[in-house]
């Protein structure tokens, strides 16, 4: 598979204004995306995840580390909006509404895109109705306003937006997480469709676990601005080692009351702020298996087969305490088509 | 999750309906005949869309129903006094000590200027009638009881100190400081990320249980119910559709809103399809008569359309409001 | 400590801001028509005793030169030049007039709080009854009467048919001695002289000018505090204050605390408002204020006066401005950040 998008060492501070503290909002994190592929990257609030996507669309200046689309490094100057390049990359936000104007039809907001091309009227009007069509919007919709769409009718309008320029990348920040969950898993479905037609890579970005496990090719988990553990969707899902993964999808609560992940590996307290960050593993203060050594410097990728790399010491005596290695998002899927097949 | 079937009813609410007046339309009926028992010592999950009045609901039963809301007809019974017919001060002797909140938003709802500690004590000291000096004490003691880290410091500290987690076990804190009989929650974790909001709700959890009260755990995340509730009960458009113990709900759920919102977290666009009917924006909310939820309904019939239905007890412990149940 | 460095902070600024204004106002009075030779002499003067005068006193040099000289006296000996028509320094008579102004506005600013906050707070709280109606009225009443004319209504009812007042004739009766000036302001100074009957004087001419002007000011506070108490009285926090079951008087009082800020606000305003904007009542009741004192050198084309009066109400703004800041400091943590 062709790589798309490479990135590789990544960081990003913040200088504090009037103090000599940063805030490390990322911190070394290398990935790949290929072509038709989706990568998802999740964490909690404060993980850098959508930092990283501010990078790759060239709205900030990385601190450190390359970030190269089909190996031609992109940055600020070398960016989204540059020809050549425009178009290849796109961007869909997390609240519809805010990312439409209000006064703008949607024909024309769909539209938008390939005027930066350059493309001529007639041509993009074909070209907004045929998209339109693809991602299920009614022809009426396009002369309608954003404010008498939908949530999930907006967010249809901000993917034909993205797709309209054939982008070989899409990033999706957190696309689904304003909707609600019939109009969520709407979107999703649209998302995979999608991909499969075109074959576009996604680079997603979700903190909501069930959704990122319904998408994903592969996972990155994110923990105050690093990669802590990459790999497979099914292997993150079904085999996690870094304990923050763990901790992680044990606190997802899906609602089946007879599925539940319990898991001996528990985190403690709430993420630390992201200024001035220790020399040693980040999760240190919160795991349960910390040694001196996890204290004293920053645990490198451990590849453990398979493209699934750990940045932890202590993976291996991880594994064995952590009994629950079933993928119970899978588990909860089985359970949900019978229950949705039997009553109907 | 035991049963807790002998015990007695400490919140029940009878045939309630609160409607917001609009100018020169009719009102907006937030409440339609909602039919609720609480008994003591019981988790009850209240699962509901945005608007489907959740929230007009918890503050129905604090008798705080915002302007210019009213409550047309109905009652709310708390340990076996009508709630309507107490006086103000009354009231608020009830609320924050038999009757307590946990809010949503704890960075905005708590006062900014003043120290949490002092917030969590101020509860103590009119409710208990606490000398400052004893108030502070308990406050204190409370803080650790939510397991904040370092409580003395946080003590002194003012809201906008604290981080989104903190704010929340305060808001437990000045909660739980009277041991409340009967709890709300409203939304409460929901601004929380996952990691602290399921360490959050097993303390809630504990220290409810802990203290033998009740609590109505009101929510948009029907995952959580499951977990943490002994029953589960769905809003929509104000009125409860089914309600049932956690087990028979997610074992059977019945109503077919409750099945299209179970069928939302599936991944097979086809099994969804069968639970979820596309409709025009403009037909929706429409039904005044007939069951409300007739125009989203893949199972509706003409009856569905004319008839309004009541809530039917299906077996034990499992009621739901509709024409055709779903059977398994 | 942060508190420490902002103010420091704000320190080096106002020399700055200080030059500014007096750039500003030299140039504008310089715009005021009149010629001080014209006015000293008289109409009957000669060309040639002008002129010299002219000379004598700088007006001959151009208008950057006179700048110059004007804020080399000030920044070196402190110098604000001399009235011609009291013949004393500027200074001198500012450090004697501007204490009856800020006695004379600062009584009538804490009459303002005292009036308006309650009401303010009563009015939010109760929203409608009686006390809401009569708070509605006196704010538009106090916005729309001109001060000077309450001040004579005032007169015309204490003094003239009652009597209970003193006669609006300055700060003390004709022949009451004054206490010797320690800070300028005379009920301070006769107090710590002892000097009872000045006391009782003083206070008794100061009833009429302070009541008019915290009846005009109570207007405005009350508005502020009632806009605010209402908009904290609906906030989140109250809401759940009043879930919590406690006691009004705790929310209100809470509410209260955090619409502080905006009173504080608007009371600065009003203060730094006043040391000008008073002179009306000072006129009224011959108070002999500050400005008063400046209205004097802009009909009589005395010009150093007039730049003088600027000078001092900067910096006394400047001062307040400061002020409030901490005490926004004081009642906010969240500013202390």
């Amino acid at each position: 598979m062709s790589v798309v998008l490479s990135v590789q060492n990544l960081v990003q501070h913040f200088p504090i204004a009037g103090s000599r503290s940063v805030v490390q909002a990322v911190n070394n994190v290398s990935f790949t995306v290929a072509r038709g592929e989706t990568l998802s990257l999740v964490g909690e609030s404060g993980s850098g995840k959508t930092t990283v996507g501010r990078c790759i669309l060239g709205l900030i200046d990385p601190t450190g580390g390359d970030i190269s689309f089909h190996g031609e490094k992109i940055g600020k100057k070398h960016n989204v909006r540059s020809r050549g390049l425009r178009g290849k990359i796109q961007l869909v936000f997390q609240e519809p509404a805010e990312s439409l104007d209000p006064r703008i039809r949607i024909g024309v907001t769909i539209g938008e895109p390939l005027r930066s091309l350059g493309e001529k009227r007639e041509d993009r009007n074909k070209r907004v109705r045929e998209i339109a069509r693809r991602v299920g919007l009614s022809e009426d919709a396009l002369y309608q306003y954003p404010a008498e769409l939908s949530a999930g009718q907006q967010q249809r309008v901000g993917i034909a937006r993205a797709i309209i320029t054939d982008p070989e990348l899409i990033v999706l920040d957190e696309p689904t997480s304003a909707l609600d969950p019939t109009a969520r898993a709407e979107i999703i479905d649209l998302l995979i469709r999608l991909q499969k037609e075109l074959n576009t890579a996604y680079l997603f970005i979700s903190h909501d676990l069930s959704t990122v496990r319904y998408l994903s090719h592969r996972v990155a988990v994110m923990y105050l601005g690093m990669i802590v553990e990459q790999g497979s969707a099914q292997d993150i899902f079904s085999r996690p080692r870094h304990p923050y993964s763990i901790g992680l999808l044990s606190s997802v609560l899906l609602p089946n009351p007879n599925l539940e992940r319990r898991s001996e590996v528990s985190l403690q307290g709430e993420i630390p702020s992201p200024i001035d960050l220790p020399e040693g593993c980040y999760l240190a203060s919160r795991c349960p298996f910390v040694e001196a050594e996890c204290n004293a410097r920053m645990p490198d990728a451990d590849d453990i087969g398979g493209g699934h790399l750990v940045h932890c010491f202590k993976h291996r005596n991880v594994i064995d305490e952590e009994k629950a290695t079933l993928d119970y998002f899978e588990r909860f899927q089985e359970e949900a088509e019978k229950l949705l097949i039997s009553g109907h | 999750m035991a049963e807790n079937s002998a015990a007695g009813t400490i919140l029940n609410i009878e045939g309630l309906n609160v409607s917001y007046p609009v100018y020169e339309t009719d009102p907006v009926r937030a409440l339609r005949g909602i039919d609720l028992k609480v008994r003591e010592g019981e988790i009850i999950g209240l699962v509901g869309e945005s608007g489907s009045g959740k929230t007009t609901l918890a503050r129905s039963i604090m008798q705080l129903i915002s302007r210019p809301g009213r409550v047309d007809s109905g009652r709310i019974e708390y340990d076996g006094r009508d709630l309507a017919t107490l006086g103000e001060e009354e009231l608020r002797a009830l609320r924050g000590n038999d009757i307590a909140m946990v809010i949503p938003n704890p960075r905005t709802e708590l006062n900014p200027l003043v120290t949490v500690g002092m917030q969590i004590a101020n509860v103590a000291r009119y409710h208990l009638s606490l000398p400052r000096k004893e108030a502070k004490k308990m406050a204190m003691a409370m803080l650790e009881a939510v397991q904040i880290p370092d409580p003395t410091r946080r003590f002194k500290a003012y809201p906008h100190e604290l981080s989104g987690g903190m704010a929340q076990r305060v808001v437990m804190a000045i909660a739980l400081i009277c041991s409340p009989r009967f709890i709300i929650s409203d939304d409460a974790t929901s601004g929380l990320d996952v990691t602290v909001q399921t360490q959050v709700l097993e303390l809630l959890q504990d220290l409810v249980q802990q203290q033998g009260a009740s609590m109505l755990f009101i929510t948009r995340d029907i995952g959580i119910t499951a977990h943490y509730c002994h029953q589960v009960a769905i809003i929509y458009a104000g009125e409860i559709v089914e309600l049932a113990s956690t087990q028979n709900f997610f074992d059977n759920p019945q109503h077919p809103y409750s099945v299209m919102l179970l069928s939302a977290f599936s991944h097979n666009p086809k099994l969804r399809g069968l639970w979820t009917k596309v409709v025009d924006a403009a037909l929706e909310g429409a039904a005044e008569s007939g069951c409300y939820f007739a125009a989203r309904c893949v199972r509706a019939s003409d009856k569905c359309r004319a008839e309004h239905p009541d809530m039917r007890e299906m077996t034990d412990a499992h009621s739901v409001r509709c024409h055709h149940p779903v059977e398994r | 400590m942060r508190v420490v460095r902002y103010i420091g902070k704000r320190m080096l600024f106002i020399g700055p801001q200080l030059f500014g204004i007096i750039l500003v106002s030299f140039f504008l009075v310089k715009l005021i028509p009149g010629d001080p030779a014209v006015m000293m002499l008289g109409p009957l003067a000669t060309e040639a005793t002008l002129t010299e005068l002219r000379n004598e006193m700088g007006l001959n040099l151009s208008l950057v030169e006179q700048f110059y000289i004007y804020i080399k006296n000030l920044v070196l000996h402190g110098d604000l030049g001399r009235s011609w028509q009291t013949t004393r320094p500027v200074t001198e008579d500012l450090f004697l007039r501007m204490p009856a102004t800020l006695e004379l506005i600062t009584l009538g600013l804490i009459l303002g709080l005292l009036i308006g906050v309650p009401l303010g707070v009563g009015a939010a709280y109760l929203k409608r009854g009686i006390l809401a109606k009569f708070s509605d009225y006196y704010g538009l009443l106090a916005g729309a009467l001109p001060d000077f004319w309450l001040a004579l209504v005032l007169i015309f009812f204490f003094y003239t048919i009652l009597g209970w007042v003193p006669p609006p004739l300055g700060r003390l009766d004709f022949f009451t001695i004054a206490p010797p000036t320690v800070t300028g302001a005379l009920l301070i100074d006769s107090l710590l002289d002892g000097n009872w009957a000045a006391l009782g004087s003083a206070a008794g001419h100061l009833i009429l000018p302070v009541v008019t002007l915290g009846l005009i000011s109570g207007g405005p506070i009350l508005k502020m505090t009632q806009s605010t108490m209402d908009r904290m009285l609906e906030s989140d926090y109250s809401r759940y204050e009043e879930m919590c079951g406690l006691p009004k008087s705790i929310i209100i009082r809470h509410a209260l605390r955090n619409s502080l800020p905006s009173v504080v606000t608007i009371v600065s305003v009003l203060y730094g408002f006043l040391i000008g904007g008073a002179v009306l009542v000072e006129i009224v009741f011959s108070w002999g204020g500050a400005g008063q004192y400046a209205v004097q050198g802009v009909l009589n084309a005395d010009i150093n006066p007039v730049l003088g009066f600027v000078f001092f109400a900067a910096v006394l703004s400047l001062i307040i401005y400061l002020i409030v800041d901490l005490i926004y400091f004081a009642i906010d943590p969240r500013v202390r950040g």
